[in-house]
């Protein structure tokens, strides 16, 4: 009863604190923000990046050309097989039929085609297994694999190497975006404790000779330091909040600048879809900053 | 006047302060307070007479010897168990130490929340206690809208608000006029009349002669003289 009253009571006192040091608490809660401000942006940077580079994944494939001689049985049979295997995600047959009509529609009907293909005769267009990777690392072994199997005098040709400059490329760039994204993320995680750290010290400087008051008349060092813990959390959750609006208000201006680049749509809509994790990030790091800072900071003067 | 056969509220047996480069704040200081007592320790400033206080609340400990409260050493308190113990010991300052985000009222009232005790209890003490030390209708400032003189009272009844054995009180008229340091000293005049002790470290002279009450003065760490009913005979 009494632990809960006194609990009560220290919350109380740093929500008067709060209210009463108004500027001072304010001043607090915008470096708070500034810092999630940047690590938000740059956990949304590397997301987006992630997602650019996924989206051009997805339209990644490798296709097998087969002779023209080949039947379409024995072409559904290869399908079948790949379909085992555990790299790959998905097989498309196209047939010569199929891959015809398709051509004849991206080449809008023209009647100068058409009357190509009519000279010729016969379908000139080969059937084919468009085949996509669960990971584009697997795309050179799919194609060795192939060219290596007992259907190798089947296959036409295998478009491997045309794409391979490409994969190489996405590569490189997940790759360095994911170093890039981590490095970035730990200066500013760094940068942001510190500064939140230092900018806590000060409010908590500025009320160290209260401490030896409260600590003369009589109040322990935890009812000394509660308060100020409560401080911290209040701090944390109206950062939080401005961080996580802040970051709305940003990334709807740039929604224009950024349509089509996510599977999303635009960063707007990126920050929608992760808005779940970001607010309990934001939180829980802003809370756990203002808590800790608190925490610290006030220690050195509660000695004796 | 206190009877000799009671025990001494404080004692000092041979208290030595040496602080780090050889200073020596106190000098084998012996003496004893009684229960009752209005105590004024004098001396000119680094005299001792701010240490030899703040081994009463514990907020210095000597390098040798002992203080001894109501016959127990102080030095012997657990640091877990001093927040107890001050609440026996009222503490005056001549900055008055009001916490500045707070009222008139909340200052006085912190001293019993840490306490645990009611809203409704703390409510009437605190009321009660403001109203001794003339500061009714004050109760809602803060300690900027008031004078020096009112904060000294604030700090006066906060100090009241456990009905401390003993109040100590740190040079608590420095920063008052003549007339606000007449009116601090009738109020602990008075407050001693109801039977709390009292140890005032002081500068003014006038005050102390006016007193005429046990006089204890401190000279390079040092007790030079200790003498009941006595005026202020430092020679500056």
């Amino acid at each position: 009863m009494q632990k809960s009253l006194k609990l009560w009571r220290t919350f109380k006192e740093g929500l008067t604190n709060f209210r009463r040091n108004g500027w001072l608490s304010f001043a607090t809660i915008s470096i708070l923000s500034l810092s999630l401000f940047i690590l938000a942006m740059a956990f949304l940077i590397t997301v987006g990046t992630r997602e650019i580079v996924r989206n051009l994944e997805t339209k990644i494939n490798i296709t097998v050309s087969f002779n023209p001689d080949v039947i379409e049985e024995k072409i559904l049979s290869v399908k079948e097989k790949l379909g085992h295997f555990r790299e790959i995600s998905s097989v498309e047959y196209i047939s010569r039929d199929a891959a015809l009509s398709d051509f004849l529609e991206q080449s809008g009907d023209d009647p100068v085609i058409r009357q190509a293909i009519d000279e010729i005769g016969e379908n000139p267009l080969l059937a084919s297994l468009v085949i996509r990777a669960n990971d584009q690392g697997d795309y050179e072994k799919i194609a060795k694999v192939l060219s290596e199997s007992e259907y190798k005098t089947d296959i036409s040709r295998i478009n491997y190497e045309k794409n391979k400059r490409i994969f190489e490329r996405l590569n490189k760039i997940n790759a360095a975006s994911k170093k890039i994204g981590l490095i970035f993320g730990l200066v500013f995680a760094l940068i942001a404790v510190l500064i939140t750290f230092n900018t806590v010290r000060i409010t908590i400087y500025s009320h160290r000779q209260e401490f030896e008051i409260m600590r003369l008349v009589g109040a322990s060092n935890l009812y000394v330091r509660m308060p100020f813990v409560f401080e911290g959390i209040l701090y944390g959750l109206f950062a939080s909040v401005f961080t996580l609006v802040g970051l709305g208000i940003a990334t709807w201006f740039m929604a224009g600048m950024t349509t089509g680049a996510f599977p999303q749509g635009n960063l707007f809509n990126l920050y929608l879809s992760e808005l779940p994790f970001l607010s309990l990030g934001v939180l829980v790091i802003g809370v756990g900053l203002g808590v800790i800072s608190s925490f610290i900071a006030i220690r050195r003067y509660l000695k004796i | 006047m206190p009877g000799k056969d009671r025990k001494p509220i404080v004692r000092f047996e041979d208290v030595s302060k040496i602080y780090p480069g050889n200073i020596v704040a106190l000098e084998k200081v012996s003496f004893e307070i009684e229960p009752g007592e209005f105590i004024s320790l004098v001396g000119i400033s680094g005299a001792g007479k701010s240490t030899l206080l703040k081994m009463i609340y514990a907020e210095e400990t000597p390098s040798e010897g002992e203080v001894y409260f109501k016959e127990r050493s102080v030095k012997s308190i657990n640091r877990k168990h001093l927040p107890f113990y001050r609440r026996n010991i009222g503490s005056i300052f001549q900055d008055f130490k009001l916490l500045p985000q707070k009222t008139a009222f909340e200052n006085v009232a912190y001293a019993l929340e840490v306490d645990g005790k009611s809203a409704a209890e703390i409510k009437n003490e605190v009321t009660e206690i403001l109203d001794i030390v003339g500061l009714s209708g004050k109760e809602k400032k803060f300690p900027r809208e008031l004078s020096g003189g009112e904060q000294q009272r604030v700090a006066v009844a906060r100090a009241l608000i456990h009905h401390p054995k003993i109040i100590c009180a740190d040079e608590p008229t420095g920063n008052l006029d003549p007339v606000a340091t007449q009116e601090i000293f009738d109020l602990l005049l008075e407050i001693n009349s109801y039977g709390t002790t009292i140890i005032v470290a002081t500068h003014k002279k006038e005050v102390v002669d006016l007193l005429n009450r046990r006089v204890i003065t401190l000279s390079d760490g040092r007790v030079t003289h200790d003498q009941n009913k006595s005026k202020y005979i430092l020679k500056v």
